[in-house]
């Protein structure tokens, strides 16, 4: 309105021409406060309202200046020149063509100002008429200092002996937080107590005296006032979680979780117990727990191609890993319980990070199956079926430390210790029954019923320090590592069987075997190890990178191995055993790599020799000592490929040479008969199995269209694979010894293809894969050659049309193939099928409906095996509470009560059926709250962030 | 741009003497933190953001160089190629033209290399009341907003150098903008090293070959948005194929 007029005024006044109407000149010079006009001072137009930017220039060697044909509306106008500070001015048009503004003069920017806050801190400096603001990040005060010794450093604050504060000469009436006041007109009280790190700015400025506050009155009179804003917490807290379920059939789930931490520190702690097949810690977990210690890579301390493989030390295993081991999902075989809990540590800041925590897991797991196995002979067969009831426990308890400290921009040291104390049992009862031929009805050969138990306990310690340097020139990189580790067990085991063999007469047995022995191992294994690693830079494009390897392995194994007879225990010579075996390894490796415009490649070369070295006695005291000393050497080439194609496609490939040396238990010149039914015969001719790797494979992600590709090929070729040659007598006893054979390969080349049928809406996706492979074995001194095809065909469709309803179904086939050559017409087509449907929704109020359909179908015709299992899973639930921080759910799992373990395979010249009872039906009431509130949905989990 | 056209300079008499710091080349390292770009994510929960920066907040820091060539008609901002890298660098090339009043961008998004051919058009900026020091210039704060990435835009540029250039694709301020601040704090390009001194027509000058599907602002913008909705809408992190 006030345009329009001004508008009409000027019209009416005809002042201006009809054009210019609404347009006006400003113009005005710019001094300093002698008056002397400031040339090149920069001159901006801003809207008062929101600082918009309108216009800017410069003023000339006068420090004038003028805008032209600027519209008619009040600016705020802002000037700035180097040195002073920055000055402002609100401008309302007069009435005329020219607004002139005559001389403003610019103040000179404080120099103690600029030179410590702007210079030396690097830190913004805000001014707002008459308060100055400052960013305490940018004033470093030690961890633990008091707002006080904050202020102590600020440019133009002083502190005086009392604590009393004084700004700019003037004393500080009043201190507040956060714009409100703390504890009274005390000053000190809030500069003293407060960390200086919880602060995240630092305001002076006049504020009115109290007395003006409360009367309302503008005394005139002013007190300094200093403000201290505080940091957002979003740097600090904790969180945590705590979810418990009772269900039908005494099950039982529960965890807790709860972190805390600050910008340097994180302190978690997690348990979790359950007996319904849940398994330990999730990777969620995991990451919750370790925090910016959950993934540290190159801690093994092993360079050169090939990784850590080469000189690996036990450990593979999740149980016998000395850290912590996560995401191994659910269990779906058995029965099994679950208990784990720990506490972690970190200390985070850039130069030093350290890491502590424990981790204590126990499992029980109950297994009770029937097998069926039939293995084929020169034309012949034999058929074994197996009832058996396992009883498992597992406990372990691990605990790690990382200390890594950059000593410089150029050396960083990392040292890290792990142990792991563990203890299990394991029952095992069988009984078994041996027919010749195919089928397990007529022609019994053997019975046997088994019972034995086993315990051990165990410690093992790791230990690595590896120490990088980088050189002045870029790319130049040098590391070494060092390890010392040490794995000390002992077990006990009690072996009781008993064989009865069947020739003549189906009932009566042509002879009886019974066994009873007692055994107990003593294992300690040492090892010392060192990797060293050189990286050169030859040019921009081709990278040396040159490594060596050593590791020495010391094993010190007795076994005592004694039969329980009436008389009592009498030492078992021909299976007791004392053995201490030194594994020498060294290689020395090169590889060349050249990179440029997303193309990767590498070839290298190394050479390696082990050295094994063992005497074995049947025990310490005996003086005859068998020595096995063998030396292997190798050269092992490595390429790899990779390239990055245009538009989101990737080319990948690669060849390399693995070296496994021969186990220690293959290579012993002892027959174990401790299972009277399966002999084994080690062999100390033994040498080590290479394995030749190829692959190559592309992947395509289109993220606009969502259309997504990958394919495959590997293959794998075994020059002296390690096979255990069978002799089966007439009584069905096997008897196997370790043996290298070479020309065993296996290939396999599989394809996605996955698009949305809506975008966002609807996606299907197709998968196929084909698998053939080719094993090895002499069955009673006649080769066999196993070949598998297997073929696998899957498809995926989800439907998600809203943030209400969705529907995720899949299906997949598999079908493989094996033919036995010693047995031909044997051929074994075993059929696995899955279909899977998921559909959620989301009713009013929060109420969330989850179902679950599965059917898989197991079939192999030829032994008429044919089993389905369908299983339904549903689960209602609601989020509740304030922020929605609870839900209560209640679930059904398995509505049919069909749930199985159920697996079929072919190998070898086996093959088998197996069926194990598995926690099915049950029913579930739980509750969960998240400090963070429960964030339901019902899609899926994404993975694209 | 009617702006710059109606507005006067009085600076002629001072264009040789200045001239100087009126063109040069300024390095900036370009920081961009993932963890805090997750967090902006709004299919996340809560939980699923704290857990990305629990873990990997401390070592989510992304560097690059860049490099802005300037002078008062022109500038030209690109990528440093690093050598020897083991990816494939994206095409991407911003060129400023303020005398002639166009823009040629050649950009790269979800693997898509497009040229954007279009008329010059100065972000809405707003300047603050702050200052600060950045590579011995006294520099200003001014923001303004990206609408289509959603993203506030913090600027600091010193008037000690009188162009209108700056890293990105932003410019327009009354002088270089040294230091460029996205979304507070998830990318950081700051100044590392200011060179003035005469840039040859051979350094400005754009690639004889600039392969890309020739579009204009407008549909540049309407492909962008529409990748952003699909991919959140998608559940994926837009910013996997997008700069930033």
């Amino acid at each position: 309105m006030k345009k329009i007029l001004l508008l009409l005024l000027c019209s009416l006044a005809g002042l201006t021409t009809h054009a210019q109407s609404g347009r006006f000149t400003m113009k005005g010079v710019i001094a300093d406060t002698a008056g002397v006009g400031l040339p090149e001072a920069t001159v901006m137009l801003l809207l008062p309202k929101d600082s918009s930017l309108v216009n800017f220039g410069r003023t000339d060697k006068q420090g004038a200046f003028e805008f032209r044909n600027v519209k008619r509306v009040p600016y705020l106008l802002k000037v700035s020149y180097v040195g002073y500070l920055p000055y402002q001015q609100n401008v309302t048009p007069k009435e005329g063509d020219v607004t002139d503004l005559g001389k403003m003069n610019m103040k000179f920017l404080n120099q103690d100002l600029y030179e410590v806050v702007i210079k030396t801190a690097r830190a913004p400096l805000s001014i707002r008429g008459d308060t100055v603001e400052y960013d305490p990040r940018a004033f470093k005060v030690p961890p633990g200092a008091s707002v006080e010794d904050l202020l102590r450093r600020l440019p133009g604050m002083q502190i005086e002996q009392d604590g009393s504060i004084k700004a700019q000469g003037e004393s500080v009436k009043r201190v507040t937080v956060d714009g409100k006041r703390f504890f009274g007109d005390d000053v000190k009280a809030a500069t003293k107590n407060l960390p200086a790190e919880a602060i995240s700015k630092v305001q002076v400025f006049n504020d009115k005296t109290e007395q003006s506050r409360i009367t309302g009155v503008d005394d005139g009179k002013h007190e300094k006032t200093l403000n201290l804003q505080l940091k957002d917490s979003h740097k600090k807290g904790g969180f945590g979680k705590a979810s418990v379920g009772v269900g039908t059939d005494k099950r039982l789930e529960g965890k807790i979780n709860y972190n805390r931490f600050n910008e340097k520190n994180q302190f978690s702690v997690i348990g979790l117990g359950s007996n319904t097949n849940t398994g330990g810690m999730s990777w969620d977990d995991y990451q919750d727990f370790k925090g910016s210690q959950s993934f540290n890579w190159g801690d093994d301390g092993d360079f050169g191609f090939g990784g850590g493989s080469y000189i690996s030390f036990g450990g593979d295993n999740d149980e016998e890993s000395l850290t912590i081991q996560a995401g191994r999902g659910g269990q779906n075989r058995g029965f099994n319980k679950n208990w784990a809990g720990g506490a972690n540590y970190n200390y985070d800041e850039k130069k030093t990070k350290f890491n502590t925590s424990y981790y204590y897991n126990q499992t029980s797991q109950d297994l009770d199956g029937i097998s069926r196995r039939t293995n084929f002979l020169n034309n012949s067969a034999f058929t074994t079926l197996d009832t058996n009831g396992r009883r498992n426990y597992n406990a372990n308890h691990r605990g790690g430390l990382r200390f890594e400290k950059t000593l410089d921009s150029l050396n960083t040291l990392i040292i890290l210790s792990n142990m792991r104390i563990g203890n299990g049992t394991t029952d095992y009862a069988s009984h078994q029954e041996y027919y010749r031929g195919q089928q397990d009805v007529d022609q019994l050969s053997t019975m046997s019923d088994v019972n034995n138990y086993s315990d051990f306990n165990s410690f093992a310690l790791g230990n690595t320090a590896i120490f990088r340097h980088k050189f002045k020139k870029k790319g130049r990189n040098f590391a070494a590592s060092f390890g010392y580790n040490i794995n000390n067990s002992d077990g006990n085991s009690i072996q009781k069987s008993m064989n009865r063999f069947f020739g003549s007469s189906q009932t009566l047995p042509d002879s009886v075997i019974n066994i009873n022995q007692t055994n107990e191992t003593k294992s300690l294994r040492n090892q010392i190890k060192s990797s060293i690693l050189y990286i050169e830079p030859l040019s921009k494009k081709f990278i040396l990178e040159s490594f060596y390897n050593f590791s020495l392995k010391t094993d010190d194994v007795d076994r005592d191995v004694f039969d329980v007879k009436e008389a009592g225990r009498e030492m078992n010579t021909n299976l007791s055993r004392y053995y201490k075996n030194k594994s020498t390894f060294n290689r020395l490796g090169t590889s060349l790599r050249y990179s440029n415009n997303g193309l990767n490649i590498s070839a290298g070369l190394g050479a390696q020799e082990i050295h094994l070295n063992g005497d074995f006695a049947v025990n310490q005291s005996d003086p005859v000592r068998t020595n096995i000393d063998r030396k292997f050497f190798n050269w092992t080439p490595n390429l790899s490929l990779n390239y990055d194609l245009k538009n989101n496609r990737y080319l990948y490939g690669g060849y390399n040479v693995n070296v496994s040396e021969p186990s220690i238990s293959d290579l012993q010149p002892i027959v174990d008969n401790s299972n009277p039914l399966y002999i084994r015969v080690g062999n100390p001719s033994l040498v080590p199995t290479l394995t030749h790797s190829g692959n190559l494979g592309f992947q395509y992600f289109n993220p606009g269209s969502f259309v997504q590709m990958f394919f495959g090929l590997y293959y794998n070729k075994y020059e002296n694979q390690v096979i255990y040659n069978q002799t089966v007598s007439e009584n069905l006893v096997t008897t196997t010894r370790a043996e290298n054979i070479s020309g065993g390969n296996s290939f396999n080349a599989y394809g996605n293809y996955g698009f949305p049928i809506v975008k966002t809406k609807s996606n299907l996706s197709l998968n196929a894969s084909y698998y053939r492979s080719n094993n090895l074995t002499n069955i009673n001194a006649v080769l066999n050659e196993t070949n598998t095809n297997g073929y696998n065909m899957g498809l995926r469709l989800d439907y998600t049309p809203s943030d209400k309803f969705t529907i995720y179904t899949n299906a997949g086939w598999n079908i493989s193939d094996t033919k036995y050559s010693i047995s031909s017409g044997q051929d074994q087509k075993i059929v696995n099928t899955n279909y899977g449907a998921e559909m959620n929704f989301k009713m009013p109020k929060d109420i969330y409906f989850n179902s679950r359909f599965s059917y898989n179908s197991y079939v192999n015709k030829r032994f008429g095996f044919d089993q389905s299992m369908p299983i339904l899973n549903l689960s209602v639930y609601k989020t509740m509470l304030k922020s929605k921080k609870g839900e209560i759910r209640l679930s059904a799992y398995d509505l049919f009560n069909k749930n199985r373990g159920i697996s079929q395979s072919a190998f070898g010249n086996v093959v088998s059926q197996e069926q194990v009872r598995t926690l099915a039906r049950y029913f579930m009431l739980s509750f969960t709250y998240n400090m963070r509130g429960v964030n339901n949905s019902v899609r899926r989990k994404g993975y694209g962030f | 741009m009617k702006q710059i056209a109606i507005f006067i300079i009085f600076i002629v008499s001072h264009a040789l003497a200045q001239a100087q710091s009126h063109e040069g080349v300024v390095t900036y390292e370009r920081v961009q933190y993932w963890t805090k770009v997750i967090s902006r994510l709004d299919f996340l929960s809560q939980e699923e953001k704290d857990r990305a920066t629990l873990t990997w907040g401390k070592q989510d820091e992304w560097k690059t160089k860049t490099t802005l060539y300037f002078n008062q008609k022109e500038s030209k901002y690109e990528e440093v190629k690093e050598e020897g890298g083991w990816g494939r660098p994206d095409d991407f090339l911003i060129y400023r033209n303020f005398e002639n009043e166009k823009i040629t961008d050649l950009e790269t998004i979800s693997g898509k290399t497009y040229l954007v051919e279009d008329s010059l058009r100065a972000p809405q900026w707003k300047v603050m009341n702050k200052i600060k020091e950045i590579k011995g210039y006294l520099c200003m704060m001014a923001v303004s907003k990206d609408t289509i990435k959603n993203q506030t835009i913090t600027a600091w540029f010193s008037n000690d150098i009188a162009v209108q250039a700056g890293p990105e694709k932003y410019f327009g301020l009354p002088g270089l903008i040294l230091e460029l601040d996205i979304n507070d704090g998830d990318v950081v390009i700051t100044a590392e090293k200011v060179e003035l001194k005469p840039v040859t027509s051979e350094l400005m000058a754009l690639p004889k070959k600039m392969k890309g599907k020739k579009v204009n602002q407008g549909q540049y913008d309407v492909i962008l948005a529409d990748l952003m909705k699909t991919s959140i809408k998608g559940r994926r992190n837009p910013f996997w194929s997008i700069r930033y």
